[in-house]
């Protein structure tokens, strides 16, 4: 595999492979030749949700897994950070397992739902994540204002979940995701149950943190525009078998904001997303 | 106009107009009993009559008065019931979270819990006296039995209704399990913990007083049985028919209490 440069070919290889698949510095993620099955529960045939899908992560990057449902994105993101088991093939976070990564709290994942404990106000949900890594109390409630900040929640500190819009717990749940500091965010459909106000200014809001944090991201929605937006590099994922059907490489200039959408470029790569797809 | 609605649909309204129809029902039944029967006292007496009682300064039983009978007697009663009470929900709640944590103890345990929740509390009294041999402690194992099975189902419900996706939340982080227990589990089954403990607290007294029917030695079951063999006035059956209600919707009340304090976001809720 070394040195196999930018083949750009269609059936599913090794993109911006630049550095060998052994997790040198370079890539960051390496997603090798995975498949899984989902046994039949009435003891048919197994349901395929990946199949053999190959994926080089950079560091730094925001990558966007899209596509319908059924194609395995989630459960791609699942396996990537140990929620899910590979029936085949591997998946390589800098030479580790994603057991090892998760062991060392290297994972930050915003879920579809807030997922936020509503006996606990918004700072102390922000803060529950670091008292399980021991972090000692002056050092949270430091990180904790720096992250409400940072989501444009400080005013908010001591309110409970359930007083605050969709869109705000959200974001709580975006703050307490990157208050432990990981390597990793993995977002899975964070902003699908939003509105399309809502859903825009947190899309403007994670453009600006990703700038600031230089996380890698992975992201997961069913939104072209959303993942054209927001991605250096948008996979398409396909159903029946789950797999990758394309790679698309979003060279919008950053830093980006909402006006961008309305570019005749943007528009040639949503076309570009949305006829990548095969089987739908 | 609609402030008018409002008012009528309010909580209060609706306990008042409770209160009203139940004092009225029960005063036409005693003006009935008071023409048809020789000793109306004994079947239902005017509410006026029993509120006339406690105030009566005539002595009952040669030194206390009935309500001074009455309250020293619930005392005793509620300090039984509420030792009872702790210890069986001390039980209830070390069952839910052992059940939750082997499976094993869950399936040994819990068709034979629901076993000892059938047993008549009546008929059980008798047996564990005759194994105490003494009633305070009846009264305090009797008040942990019927006590611990609300406590421990419920609050196992509120250990399985926990979401997914927060138990993913804690995997992803890799917590320890201790830590899911303190940090997740028991500050989510607290809604259910409270509710096992709003049905088990009056129990715990209803169970308390039957006890004390069994022997002497005190307590408000046993005036109640003495007020209805007639070996002091009457009154002090139907006081405790009151004290005794008053103090069961209060136990509900601490409770409800106690949640808030423990829960505070619960506040905000309401």
């Amino acid at each position: 595999m070394v040195g196999m440069k930018n083949t750009n070919d269609m059936d599913n290889s090794y993109l911006n492979n630049d550095m060998s698949a052994t997790g040198e510095i370079g890539s960051e993620i390496t997603i090798e030749n995975l498949s899984i099955q989902f046994p039949d529960k009435d003891g048919g045939a197994p349901v395929v949700a990946l199949q053999n899908v190959n994926l080089e992560i950079k560091p730094g990057e925001f990558i966007t897994l899209v596509g319908p449902s059924g194609c395995g994105k989630t459960t791609l993101l699942r396996t990537i950070a140990d929620l899910q088991q590979p029936t085949t093939g591997s998946v390589n976070i800098r030479g580790k397992s994603p057991r090892e990564i998760r062991k060392e709290k290297k994972f930050g994942i915003v879920f579809q739902n807030p997922v936020l404990y509503d006996w606990r106000t918004v700072r102390r949900n922000v803060c529950m994540p670091m008292e399980l890594m021991g972090i000692p109390k002056k050092e949270r409630t430091a990180r904790v204002t720096k992250m409400l900040e940072l989501v444009g929640l400080y005013d908010f500190g001591t309110k409970y979940p359930h007083e605050l819009s969709g869109g705000m717990q959200q974001r709580v749940g975006i703050a307490r995701a990157l208050a432990i500091r990981p390597e990793i965010l993995l977002m899975d459909e964070p902003f699908s149950a939003l509105d399309e106000f809502t859903k825009e200014k947190l899309h403007v809001d994670l453009l600006r943190i990703w700038s600031k944090t230089k996380k890698t991201i992975i992201f997961v929605t069913h939104n072209i525009s959303e993942a054209v937006l927001l991605s250096d590099r948008v996979v398409v994922l396909s159903p029946h078998p789950g797999r990758v059907s394309a790679i698309v490489d979003i060279d919008l200039e950053r830093p980006r904001g909402l006006e961008i959408k309305d570019t005749d470029k943007f528009n040639a790569l949503v076309s570009k997303v949305r006829n990548s797809f095969e089987g739908v | 106009m609609n402030q008018i609605k409002k008012i009528v649909q309010s909580k209060q309204m609706v306990t008042f107009a409770w209160i009203i129809g139940l004092v009225a029902v029960w005063e036409i039944i005693a003006s009935y009993v008071e023409k048809t029967k020789r000793t109306p006292d004994n079947v239902l007496p005017h509410l006026y009559q029993i509120v006339e009682s406690v105030f009566s300064p005539d002595l009952v039983n040669g030194s206390q008065t009935a309500i001074q009978i009455v309250l020293s007697n619930a005392g005793i009663t509620l300090f039984r019931a509420a030792i009872g009470f702790v210890i069986g929900t001390a039980i209830g709640f070390l069952l839910a979270l052992l059940m939750n944590m082997f499976t094993a103890a869950e399936k040994i345990a819990f068709p034979y819990l629901m076993i000892i929740q059938m047993i008549p509390i009546l008929g059980m009294a008798p047996i564990v006296l005759a194994i105490t041999k003494d009633i305070d402690t009846s009264r305090i194992v009797i008040a942990a039995i019927l006590t611990f099975y609300p406590v421990a189902t419920n609050t196992l419900a509120g250990f399985k209704s926990v979401e997914k996706e927060k138990h993913e939340l804690m995997y992803s982080l890799a917590a320890r399990k201790r830590d899911i227990y303190k940090k997740l589990l028991i500050p989510s089954c607290m809604p259910y913990f409270f509710t096992g403990l709003k049905i088990s607290a009056p129990m715990a007294i209803t169970a308390s007083i039957l006890v004390d029917t069994l022997q002497g030695g005190g307590g408000l079951g046993c005036m109640l049985s003495q007020s209805l063999k007639h070996a002091m006035t009457i009154y002090v059956f139907w006081q405790i028919v009151f004290v005794g209600a008053i103090i069961g919707i209060l136990s509900y009340a601490l409770m409800t209490l106690l949640e808030r304090l423990v829960s505070p976001n619960k506040k905000a809720k309401r």
